[in-house]
């Protein structure tokens, strides 16, 4: 009957939607199926936090370790607070860390990477990093370069 | 000179009037869901014409636009030096704005107009109305069905686009304009999110969909029940399914990726 | 009349597009019996049917089918009634998407539960009382004007209605077709004990079927009765639809100026 075959069609049809979906979901925007693991908050401030966003990447010797939650104004040391997740199974962050914003390549995004310093203490929940590195301000390097610097 | 206002008055009265209609034509479609029984295979037979049907254009249209926006990309880019940038320019693109918008264009125009027409014909042949008289709503039976149809088939239509055309730019920058496969891919996973880009595109094409079919379903029901009435009716389906799509791709974009 | 009026409309008053096309109309439809509404083209017979039916309302005034009042019927209720009424549309209006046997199998597979090998018997049984079971599975697109119309008969049957409606059922029909519809009807109406009704402006036709007539001209009613009552009818109007004459009440020229002004004749007489 010709409604049967319509059926089996229509049934391929919304599969062909689901599996495009999956492959967006995948391939395309590289969503993972374990985003979902615990996580700790540590916070940093920075003078400058440059083009960072939230949901930004942490990384730690090239590898993302974690990620930006939010981005605020700290109104009484007007430098910009930066509070971070961090995987829970990535604990060993030593205390004197710190915190640099760094450009993947020439025009790419903005990314928070943590240069490991040599304290035998950890990083906590709820630590603050104790020295950073603002983002580079590409007007400064010029001007610093042109002034002879 | 006064006629001329009070003629523009007039008509302008005329398209509120039929916004008006339309609106009361959609309660009444959306009200009367058809009995699962009797309404599934309708919705079945309504999504193998207008949405299987539409797969050919689809395909064929995402792969050529994929295409092309690999080639046009790629020479920009690389005066930047960011040829690696490819694949994310052209998820993004295909992802947020032109699988949603390109797709419903050409969904108005095949499968909208198509609905317009065989309604249109339906009342002009007295069917809408025999129908009426053996105690059978034509909303429920011949409209509703359509009407979901559309609404189901768009947004998996825009996204097989925005796939195709991924593959699409694919072939071109990676196998012949030479772009490395890791980074294409990999640039294109870090910048493309779930929620804000993918979804957020699938959001545009349901509100997209929704609007195509119930233009195009009004106006084959509402239309002057003559040939040339068909056929004017079937014109704007067309023209304003696509201004209306054209216009809210710029208020959804606004909301959703500007930082209001 | 002896039997009970199954359609009754009192004063109906009906206008569109300012114009009126029915003022002020009142006429009973009785049970059981074959009517006509004859009258000029263009003076809503078509209309009228869709008031009875419910599709349009009227602007004022009553319209009562089997003792409802259709103008205040709810939806479900007056679909519920349609389920009673058949109407055959001038131009047949199958669907033309299916085949002549689900055409007429329609009605029954929306308003009953009944099993597939019941549906076929009766849509069998439909086709052959309008002749026409050999062309079951033949689509509309393949039929004939004559044969369209008569699987759309047979359609309207399908559910065993009390009240069918014929628009215009003689409209362009060669003298075979027309015999054959002559037929139908008559018989139709005799067998299944149905109150037919029938608009046309075909008068020898119809007055030949009919067992009661009503003449509509410029929104009234102007002649009601029996075919023989309406032969006899003292109005002039009446008698110059049932006889066809040119000019009448009715007349020839439509309203001009003097033919003088427009010919430039002076002085000459026409």
């Amino acid at each position: 009957m010709v409604q049967r075959t319509t059926e089996i069609v229509v049934g391929f049809f919304m599969i062909a939607g689901l599996a495009a979906l999956l492959f967006l979901a995948l391939q395309v925007s590289g969503l993972s199926p374990k985003s979902a693991a615990a996580t700790y908050t540590v916070y940093a401030n920075f003078n400058d936090v440059g083009g960072l966003t939230p949901r930004g990447k942490v990384s730690m010797a090239g590898v993302t370790v974690g990620s930006i939650e939010s981005i605020s104004l700290d109104k009484n040391t007007f430098q910009a607070k930066v509070t971070m997740a961090i995987r829970s199974d990535v604990d060993t962050i030593p205390a004197d860390s710190a915190a640099v914003i760094r450009t993947s390549g020439l025009l790419g995004e903005q990314y928070i990477d943590i240069s490991i310093g040599g304290d035998m203490e950890s990083l906590g929940e709820g630590d603050t990093f104790y020295s950073t590195q603002s983002a580079m301000n590409l007007e400064r390097l010029i001007s610093n370069f042109a002034s002879g610097r | 000179m006064m006629d001329y206002v009070a003629g523009f008055g007039r008509r302008s009265l005329e398209v509120v009037g039929s916004l008006g209609r339309a609106t009361q034509f959609l309660f009444g479609v959306l009200v009367g869901v058809p009995k699962p029984a009797t309404g599934f295979p309708l919705l079945i037979k309504q999504l193998y014409s207008v949405g299987v049907l539409s797969l050919a254009i689809v395909v064929v249209s995402g792969l050529f636009i994929g295409m092309v926006l690999a080639l046009q990309g790629y020479t920009i880019l690389s005066d930047y030096g960011s040829e690696a940038a490819i694949g994310q320019m052209i998820a993004l693109t295909l992802v947020r704005e032109l699988g949603p918008v390109v797709t419903a264009l050409l969904f108005a125009g095949r499968a909208g107009s198509a609905l317009t027409a065989e309604i249109g014909l339906m009342k002009a042949t007295e069917q809408l109305s025999s129908m009426e008289m053996m105690g059978v709503d034509p909303l429920r039976r011949v409209i509703a069905p359509r009407l979901w149809a559309g609404f189901i088939a768009m947004p998996i239509l825009a996204m097989i686009f925005s796939v195709v055309g991924i593959w699409g730019g694919m072939l071109v920058g990676v196998d012949w304009l030479g772009v490395f496969e890791g980074s294409f891919w990999g640039n294109m996973q870090s910048s493309v999110d779930f929620v804000d880009d993918v979804l957020n595109g699938v959001i545009k094409s349901v509100v997209f969909g929704f609007v195509c079919a119930w233009i195009a379903v009004y106006q084959g029901y509402d239309c002057v029940p003559t040939s040339a009435g068909i056929s004017s009716a079937t014109t704007k389906t067309v023209v304003y399914s696509s201004l209306a799509v054209l216009g809210l791709d710029f208020v959804l974009t606004a909301v959703m990726f500007g930082d209001f | 009349m002896e039997s009970s009026a199954y359609i009754s409309l009192k004063d109906v008053v009906f206008s569109r597009s300012g114009r009126r096309i029915f003022d002020g109309i009142t006429l009973d439809i009785p049970k059981g019996k074959i009517t006509a509404i004859m009258g000029p083209s263009g003076t809503g017979k078509t209309t009228l049917l869709r008031v009875i039916g419910g599709q349009l309302k009227p602007d004022s005034g009553q319209v009562i089918v089997a003792g409802q009042e259709v103008p205040k019927l709810k939806r479900k209720a007056l679909y519920r009634l349609r389920e009673k009424m058949g109407m055959l549309f001038q131009s047949g209006a199958l669907f033309t998407d299916i085949s002549v046997f689900e055409n007429v199998a329609f009605p029954l597979r929306v308003h009953t539960s009944l099993p597939e090998d019941m549906i076929r018997d009766i849509v069998l049984m439909k086709l052959e009382a309008v002749g026409l079971r050999g062309a079951r599975d033949l689509m509309p697109s393949e039929l004939s004007g004559g044969m369209t119309r008569r699987v759309a008969l047979a359609r309207s049957i399908a559910l065993d209605p009390e009240l069918i409606m014929y628009d215009e059922p003689f409209a362009g029909q060669d003298p075979i077709a027309m015999g054959v519809l002559v037929k139908l009807i008559r018989d139709l109406n005799s067998s299944m004990g149905l109150t037919s009704v029938l608009v046309s402006h075909d008068v020898p036709e119809s007055l030949s079927i009919c067992h009661y007539a009503c003449i509509i001209a410029d929104g009234k009613v102007i002649g009601t009765g029996t075919p023989d009552e309406l032969r006899n009818h003292p109005s002039e109007l009446v008698q110059q639809f049932l006889s066809g004459q040119p000019d009448g009440p009715v007349p020839f020229h439509y309203p001009a100026s003097n033919p003088v002004d427009d010919f430039d004749i002076k002085g000459a007489s026409i």
